[in-house]
């Protein structure tokens, strides 16, 4: 089963190229300047972090390396007032 | 002087005249060393993204104020001793308050939202 990963990357079939099919988005916060990266936003960030909780990382969001670290820290700063969540765990009610 | 944002929760079994309490005697820690308050948020009761001291849901109050750097030791020791502050977070503004302005009204829009969802 360990070989399945090496190999995946060409099997697709249906002619796929080797470039990863992944569309490069751009930074969101750089196309619009008008949005603000702030902890007590959640409804931004709620985007960048996946249903785990975890924090998406750049490759995918698309961030800069700029608005990355920004968002990165939001995020952090929001969990550690319970805004947002560390672990999708936790969340029994 | 500096600008600071402080949010913390008050623990949502403190309601009415002992919630306005807790909320005064802050502002008065505040205001009695010299900092001066420019906003006082209150959003009110809203579940907790994971639970604090075995309470699922918490009373968020934003205070943005303007102080020296020694009156943020003091204020978070009292908040440290008040057992209904079931935990805060200091931010320093360093662009100060008018920058984040905008964002917090959007916020209280999404607050509401959010309890909306919630019912």
């Amino acid at each position: 089963m360990a070989f399945e990963k090496p190999a995946g990357r060409r099997p697709a079939g249906a002619g796929a190229p080797r470039r990863r099919f992944v569309r490069r988005k751009g930074c969101r916060f750089c196309a619009d300047k008008t949005m603000k990266i702030d902890y007590k936003e959640i409804r931004t960030l709620r985007y960048f972090i996946s249903e785990r909780g975890k924090i998406v990382p750049r490759r995918i969001s698309g961030n800069c390396a700029e608005h990355q670290r920004k968002v990165c820290e939001a995020i952090k700063r929001a969990r550690n007032i319970a805004l947002l969540p560390f672990t999708a765990g936790h969340a029994i009610d | 002087m500096r600008t600071y944002e402080t949010i913390y929760i008050v623990n949502p079994e403190a309601t009415g005249d002992a919630y306005a309490a807790i909320v005064d005697k802050f502002k008065g820690v505040l205001t009695e060393q010299g900092a001066s308050i420019i906003k006082v948020d209150e959003w009110g009761v809203r579940k907790m993204a994971y639970p604090i001291k075995k309470q699922t849901r918490g009373s968020y109050v934003l205070t943005v104020f303007e102080a020296q750097p020694e009156v943020i030791k003091e204020f978070e020791r009292r908040m440290r001793i008040d057992e209904n502050i079931m935990k805060f977070q200091t931010v320093y503004l360093e662009k100060g308050f008018e920058a984040s302005a905008p964002a917090e009204a959007q916020e209280a829009e999404a607050a509401v939202e959010q309890e909306e969802k919630a019912e």
